[in-house]
């Protein structure tokens, strides 16, 4: 088990080698120049050259790599070309909370509404009900966020004014504020993933509905709710946890145009705006922690399995 | 031979860019003075409300000698002044003294300025002839190099009379000095702090620190930029707010949104599209006119096929521009026959549409140039475009058409803007559309972008009379002297279709009805100074 473990970590420390390497190099072949964006349409040769070396691009790429990654793995993540803000605070202590609140938030409200949805319909399987939730599902997947994100502010914000159009307060600041300010982006970033959970929820249960210990738990006169709620729905964290991790990218992906939308400091608004500035840093520093938060949640999918499923507690 | 009175030529072109009462107030001790003496006010402002204003576009430094943005001269605006500003009175635009209190010529290449007694910076130290001086000379010959060093190139010796005068002497009469010594689009007459500029070195930009209205507070990355109230600022009774948000986003719509909830009270930048949406509106008010701009079909002068000076003849009569101005700018722009545009008050020809000079639509000037071109086949040419400003590539996909009557197939490619930039530099094109926004001087609007040598030279159109006509206007200070010289450069570049001239742009700002004292100047300024919330 412990052996498995370290296996799982070696394997991700190469992962994100392989990435970072990947990040660094795909970003210096994109076209475009950093330094002509940083000095705008009015600039001379000299100010163009002395700021290439002032900012060590005219270093060789290997060289280049190297110094960064020295100082990434020390925390030291340098400070961003035009703006001259501090990366690790600005990435990691700024947008990244940002981030993770959104997804979080998402996610919590994508399982309390999807996996009762999905129990009910398979219990309903086949009535109206069961139809109307797969209508749903699959607008849910279809629906673009972004138009999503508009209309939700159009109609909640600026028709009703119930809620904010946009903005972020920390909820460890101030939690029902920051809960408030959560509600509809968050609503938009989970419309995919209650669609998806209620699909695999009504399809794991109904199969599971069928297993023979369900019968005997009916048999032995067990209540209707019971044998749904206690013996068939505990049979939905597995296919639940480990769909969950291996679409993070989409949930990720979602955020940047969310974000956006709803004008959130996070990652993906930190992304964009990196990429077009080409702030090589900065998009490097967001790769990575995109890439860790990534693997590192499939890592404790991984890990969480035995403690999901007590058959794959006992090693062989 | 008559001597040339130097000193009265200037000082008629003077009163001619100034505002009249400021030249008659200035008729007594120096050639000018300012409205308001220098003395600190005695009555403090008081100061109250909070105003949350959405900047849409990218905000690169708060540093004004490092800027490429108009975006950030927004802000940069409102935390320091200038030894000239911008004003406006509704038609003319004028510069006007702000940091100086008043403005000597000794002769045509040697200015004295004198200094408002008793201005601080916002770290306390004093604004004197000594911070000017450092300021200039980061312009100048700072290192970094600013991107502006070029507009002080001609400044030959500055002199500190007195703790409160600076004597500046230029190699040459400089015809651009007042927007060149301005604090506001200029940007090389912004005075910073000297103090805050040695401890923070590079990183001022992050932590500006001028004599202003507001004083910087913070910057959040992706999240808001926030200045408060200086209540020792020397405008007596300003500023009016006693907190300022900038509210750093990237989509104007979901700002719209904002604005129209209440959740913030204006826009920095509302882009054409969203215009209609404003006016009908009734709780906002929109401000915008045209801007010291003009946007172009630009060719490349230096490659096949538009080399050939028929076939961008053939071009620049081919537009139509009315169609131009509906399908692409939202029907807001106005047409243009040459780059010189109306905020530019002395040298734009208000009867620019009559006078015969530039070019418009003509399909059958444009069919007999056609005729006259090298290539008689049909010619394919690239098109870079990006998502790139508020039209993006609609220009393109109205111009294509166009170009296709005259038997130019135009492919359409579309590039990411950082791309596009590197493209452009290196003259990778065709074809391109760009809006060149320039200073509020014709010198910045034709000199750079098309003299032979031009850093800014993209299309690579050469013509050394054109050179000349612009080098002498430089250095030509009377108005109308040298209004005739930028129309005969201008004409040449019309006739070679060096570019093909399209429109100028306006620039809107919109601001909740709660929002008083806003004062618009066509120079993409958000200056708070007099702005209250109610």
């Amino acid at each position: 088990m412990l052996f498995k473990a370290l296996g799982k970590i070696a394997q991700t420390c190469v992962v994100l080698f392989v990435v970072s390497v990947a990040s660094f190099g795909l970003l210096k072949l994109a076209p475009g120049d950093p330094i002509q964006i940083m000095l705008g349409s009015e600039y001379s040769q000299e100010s163009y050259d002395s700021l290439r070396s002032e900012l060590g691009l005219d270093q060789p790429f290997l060289v280049q790599y190297a110094d960064w990654a020295i100082q990434f793995v020390q925390g030291n993540w340098g400070t961003s070309y035009v703006a001259r803000a501090e990366i690790f605070t600005y990435a990691f202590k700024e947008a990244l909370p940002v981030t993770l609140t959104l997804a979080s938030f998402s996610l919590v409200f994508a399982i309390l509404v999807g996996v009762p949805l999905g129990v009910l319909s398979a219990i309903k399987k086949d009535t109206i009900f069961d139809a109307g939730s797969a209508v749903l599902a699959l607008t849910g997947t279809a629906f673009p966020s972004f138009l999503l994100g508009i209309l939700l502010i159009w109609f909640f914000a600026v028709k009703l004014q119930l809620f904010p159009v946009m903005g972020y307060v920390s909820p460890w600041e101030n939690f029902w504020l920051g809960i408030y300010h959560m509600i509809l982006p968050g609503l938009t970033l989970s419309t995919y993933f209650i669609a998806m959970i209620t699909r695999l929820t009504r399809a794991t249960l109904i199969e599971v509905l069928e297993q023979p210990y369900i019968a005997a738990a009916r048999a032995r006169g067990e209540p209707n709710w019971r044998v749904v709620w206690v013996h068939g729905v505990r049979n939905i964290a597995m296919p639940l946890v480990t769909i969950l991790g291996l679409q993070l990218g989409v949930l990720l992906q979602g955020t940047v145009l969310t974000e956006t939308v709803f004008n959130l400091p996070g990652v993906g608004q930190m992304l964009t705006s990196a990429v077009l500035g080409r702030e090589y840093l900065v998009v490097q520093a967001g790769v990575m922690m995109t890439a860790v938060l990534f693997i590192g949640v499939n890592l404790l999918v991984d890990l969480s399995y035995p403690f999901l499923d007590p058959r794959l507690r006992t090693s062989k | 031979m008559e001597p040339i009175d130097h000193k009265k030529v200037l000082a008629e072109r003077l009163s001619a860019r100034f505002g009249r009462r400021t030249v008659l107030k200035g008729l007594g001790a120096g050639l000018l003075t300012a409205a308001t003496t220098g003395a600190p006010s005695l009555v403090r402002a008081q100061q109250s409300g909070h105003i949350k204003i959405a900047s849409i576009k990218v905000i690169d430094t708060l540093d004004p000698h490092f800027t490429g943005f108009l975006s950030s001269i927004q802000i940069i605006n409102n935390i320091h002044n200038g030894l000239l500003k911008i004003a406006y009175d509704g038609k003319n635009v004028t510069f006007e003294p702000d940091l100086a209190e008043s403005w000597d010529i000794e002769d045509d290449k040697v200015h004295v300025f004198k200094l408002r007694d008793g201005v601080k910076f916002h770290d306390g130290t004093p604004c004197d002839a000594e911070a000017v001086k450092f300021s200039l000379l980061r312009v100048k010959e700072g290192e970094p190099k600013s991107p502006h060093a070029w507009k002080l190139a001609l400044l030959e010796n500055i002199e500190i009379v007195d703790p409160l005068t600076i004597k500046l002497t230029f190699s040459q009469p400089y015809a651009f000095l007042p927007v060149a010594l301005n604090g506001s689009t200029g940007r090389a007459g912004t005075i910073v702090s000297p103090a805050a500029v040695q401890k923070y070195g590079a990183d001022y930009g992050r932590n500006p620190v001028g004599t202003g209205p507001f004083k910087f507070v913070s910057w959040k990355e992706n999240d808001a930029i926030e200045l408060e109230a200086n209540p020792d600022y020397f405008e007596p009774g300003l500023p009016k707010l006693e907190r300022a948000t900038f509210v750093l986003m990237n989509e104007a719509s979901t700002a719209l949104a904002a604005l129209f909830s209440g959740q913030i009270d204006g826009m920095t930048d509302c882009p054409m599209q969203l215009v209609d949406q404003v006016e009908a509106f009734p709780k906002a008010t929109l401000y915008g006119e045209i801007e010291g701009n003009y946007t172009f079909v630009g060719m490349n002068c230096k490659r096949s096929p538009f080399d050939d000076i028929n076939l961008r003849r053939a071009v620049a009569w081919a537009l139509d521009r009315d169609t131009i101005v509906k399908q692409a700018y939202f029907g807001r722009a106005q047409k243009a026959y040459t780059p010189i545009s109306p905020p530019m008050t002395e040298f734009f020809d208000p009867d620019i549409a009559t006078s015969g000079r530039g070019q418009w639509f003509d399909l059958e000037k444009a069919k007999s140039y056609r005729a006259k071109a090298a290539n008689q086949g049909e010619i394919e040419a690239v098109y870079m475009m990006a998502e790139r400003g508020p039209v993006g590539t609609r220009v393109a996909q109205t111009v294509a058409p166009m170009l296709a009557e005259i038997g130019i197939k135009a492919k359409l490619e579309l590039v990411e803007p950082a791309t596009w930039v590197k493209r452009r530099n290196a003259s990778d094109f065709d074809f391109y559309d760009f809006e060149w926004v320039a200073d509020l001087d014709p010198d910045e609007t034709l000199y750079p972008e098309f003299k032979s040598d031009g850093a800014w030279n993209f299309g690579g159109w050469v013509n050394t009379d054109f050179d000349d006509l612009c080098a002498q206007a430089q250095v030509e200070l009377d108005p109308a002297a040298r209004r005739a010289l930028y129309y005969k450069a201008e004409d040449l570049l019309m006739d070679e279709a060096g570019i093909a001239v399209m429109a100028h742009m306006p620039i809107y700002k919109v601001f909740s009805t709660k929002v008083e004292g806003f004062q618009y100047i066509p120079a993409d300024l958000v200056n708070l100074h007099t702005v209250s919330i109610g």
